[in-house]
C-alpha cells in the first residue's frame, strides 16, 4: 500500500503532488513521535465524556436523596448541607497486619458506622416512620457511593492531564466500562430506595418470605426476623431482614442466636441468596452448593461459619443468578420468578438431605427492601 | 463541592487540536481529490484511483470523528427510571390484579379488601416492567 503510493506521489511532477508528498511525509513523521501522545489525548478525551456522564449520576443522586428527605421527613431546613456531608462519610478498615481477632475490630467499626447512619438519617427526617428511615439510609449510601466514584475517576483523569502520562490514563480507560456499568446499577438503585422496591438482592428475603407464608415472626437479632414452620414433618426455621424498609440485618447474630438455642439439635443450615452470574448465564438460574451465601466484608459471614463449625451443622447454600446491573436495580420479572424455583430447590434440599423431625434454618439473605414478612 | 471543577475539564485545548487535525486532513483529502479528479480526466486511471480512495478515506475518517461524539450528547438528560408493577392476588378467590406500584408497596402487604370476595388481596409481586425496545440477549 505504502510502496504503491510513493510510487503514485513520485510519478507526480506537478506542484500539487509536492505539496501532498510533502503533508504525507509530515504526517508519518508526526504519527511517529507523537502517536501516544494522541493516543492519550483520545483516550483523555474518552474518559472526560465518561466523568461527565458520572457526574451528573452523582448529582441525580444527591438531588433524589435530599427530594426524598424533604417528602418524608418532613425537615425544618434545608437537608441539602447534611446530605452533603453525608456523601462525604469514610470508613478506614482495621489493620489486618496482626490478623486475629481482625474480623470482630471490623464489626465494631461497622456497627458504629450503622449507628452514626441511622442517627444522621433522624436527625435529617424526624418525620419518617421505620422502613421510610432505612429506605432513606439505603439511598444515602447509595448517594455516597456515587460520589466515591465521581471522585476517583475524577482523580485519575485530572492527574492523566496533569502528567499526559499514558499509563495513568491507561489505568482508568482500561477499568471504565466496568465502572459505568457499576454506576449505572447505583444510579437504578436510587429509584428502588426512594420508593421501597424490592430489588435483586431481595431475592433472599423474598425466598424467607414465601417460605413463611404469613408464619407469625419474632426479633431474634439486630433488625432480623424468624419463624417457624412445619415441611414434610421437619422443623424448619425461617430467618430474615426485618421488612420491608431497606435493610440486610444481621443474620450472622440471627443464625449464632438461633443455633444455640436449639441447643444441638440444628441438622442442616441452608443461606439463599442472590450471585453473580457469569456472562452467557442466565439471569435467576439457580445453583446449589455448600458454604455460606453471602456476600458484604465477611463479617456475617464469619459468624454464621463459626456457629456451623461449632455446632456441626452442615452449610448448604442455594445462589441465585444475576447480573451486576441487576443487584440493586428495581427486581426483574426473571429474578421474580426464580425465587418459586429458589424454594422448590430449598425444600428439594430439605428433603435429601435431613430427616423427619430434624431442625433446619433456612436464611434468606440480601436486602429487605419492598420485602415484608 | 467544588463543581467548578469539572469546568476545565471541557478540554478547550483538545477540542482545539482535534479540530486543527481534522482541518489538514480535510485539506489533504480535498486535494486529493482535486488531484484524483485531474488525473481521470488525463486518463490515468490508476492514479485517478489511488487519489481519489486516499480523499474519500480522509473524508470517512472526520465522519467517524464526529460519529464517535455524538453518543456523548445523546445521553445528557442522565440516568433514566424504570416502570415498577405490582401484583396483587386474593388468597380466598385467586382474583389477580396487576397495577402501577406506588410508593408503600411491599411483597406480602395485605393492601386493599378484594373486588370480587370478603378476602383482602396480598401484594405477591413486585418487579419492573421489561423495556419492549429492549432486546434479549
Ligand atoms: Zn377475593
Amino acid at each position: 500500500m505504502f510502496q504503491l503510493l510513493g510510487q503514485v506521489l513520485q510519478q507526480q511532477d506537478s506542484e500539487i503532488g509536492m505539496i501532498l508528498n510533502t503533508l504525507f511525509s509530515l504526517a508519518f513523521i508526526v504519527y511517529l513521535f507523537y502517536a501516544q501522545k494522541i493516543q492519550g489525548m483520545t483516550m483523555l478525551r474518552q474518559i472526560e465524556v465518561s466523568l461527565r456522564k458520572i457526574k451528573r449520576y452523582r448529582d441525580k443522586g444527591k438531588n433524589v436523596a435530599v427530594e426524598a428527605i424533604k417528602d418524608y421527613g418532613k425537615p425544618e431546613q434545608d437537608p441539602t448541607p447534611q446530605v452533603e456531608r453525608f456523601i462525604e462519610h469514610f470508613m478506614i478498615e482495621p489493620v489486618s497486619m496482626d490478623p486475629a481477632g481482625v474480623v470482630q475490630k471490623l464489626g465494631s467499626i461497622m456497627n458504629v458506622r450503622e449507628f452514626t447512619f441511622k442517627q444522621e438519617v433522624v436527625r435529617m427526617a424526624p418525620e419518617a416512620t421505620e422502613s421510610q428511615r432505612n429506605n432513606l439510609e439505603n439511598l444515602l449510601e447509595a448517594s455516597l457511593v456515587l460520589n466515591q466514584f465521581y471522585k476517583i475517576i475524577r482523580h485519575y483523569y485530572l492527574m492523566g492531564k496533569k502528567t499526559m502520562n499514558i499509563y495513568i490514563i491507561m489505568q482508568i480507560h482500561m477499568i471504565l466500562p466496568m465502572i459505568i456499568k457499576q454506576i449505572e446499577a447505583y444510579s437504578a438503585a436510587l429509584q428502588a430506595f426512594r420508593d421501597g422496591i424490592p430489588i435483586g438482592d431481595s431475592v433472599g428475603p423474598i425466598v424467607a418470605s414465601k417460605l413463611l407464608n404469613g408464619a407469625p415472626t419474632k426479633l431474634v437479632a439486630t433488625e432480623m426476623m424468624a419463624g417457624e414452620i412445619e415441611f414434610e414433618g421437619r422443623r424448619v426455621i425461617v430467618t430474615k431482614a426485618q421488612g420491608p424498609g431497606g435493610s440486610v440485618g444481621k443474620p450472622g447474630d440471627a443464625i449464632d442466636f438461633l443455633v444455640n438455642r436449639e441447643e444441638g439439635k440444628v441438622k442442616m443450615l441452608i443461606t439463599v441468596d442472590a450471585a453473580g452470574k457469569l456472562e452467557g448465564e442466565e439471569v435467576g438460574e439457580i445453583a446449589e452448593g455448600v458454604g455460606a451465601a453471602i456476600g458484604g466484608p465477611g463479617v456475617e459471614k464469619y459468624k454464621i461459619e463459626k456457629a456451623a463449625t461449632e455446632n456441626n451443622v452442615p452449610l448448604y447454600a442455594v445462589a441465585i443468578k444475576q447480573g451486576m446491573e441487576h443487584v440493586v436495580a428495581p427486581l426483574v420479572e426473571e429474578l421474580m420468578e426464580a425465587t418459586d424455583k429458589a424454594v422448590s430447590s430449598v425444600k428439594g434440599l430439605i428433603l435429601d438431605y435431613s430427616e423427619e423431625g430434624d431442625t433446619i434454618i433456612v436464611a434468606g439473605i440480601g436486602n429487605t427492601v419492598g420485602v415484608g414478612q | 463541592m467544588a463543581d467548578s471543577d469539572v469546568g476545565p475539564l471541557a478540554g478547550a485545548t483538545q477540542n482545539w487540536t482535534t479540530l486543527a487535525l481534522m482541518v489538514v486532513v480535510g485539506a489533504i483529502a480535498l486535494a486529493s481529490l482535486y488531484m484524483g479528479f485531474t488525473n481521470y480526466g488525463e486518463g490515468n486511471m490508476e492514479t485517478a484511483f489511488m487519489y481519489i480512495l486516499i480523499g474519500v478515506s480522509g473524508f470517512v475518517a472526520i465522519g467517524f470523528t464526529f460519529f464517535k461524539a455524538k453518543p456523548a450528547t445523546k445521553t445528557q438528560d442522565g440516568p433514566k427510571e424504570v416502570e415498577v408493577v405490582t401484583t396483587l392476588e386474593c388468597p380466598q378467590c385467586n382474583l389477580k390484579r396487576v397495577r402501577a406500584f406506588q410508593p408503600g408497596d411491599y411483597i406480602f402487604k395485605k393492601d386493599e379488601p378484594c373486588t370480587r370476595c370478603e378476602g383482602m388481596m396480598t401484594v405477591t409481586r413486585i418487579n419492573a416492567r421489561k423495556d419492549p425496545k429492549e432486546k434479549k440477549d
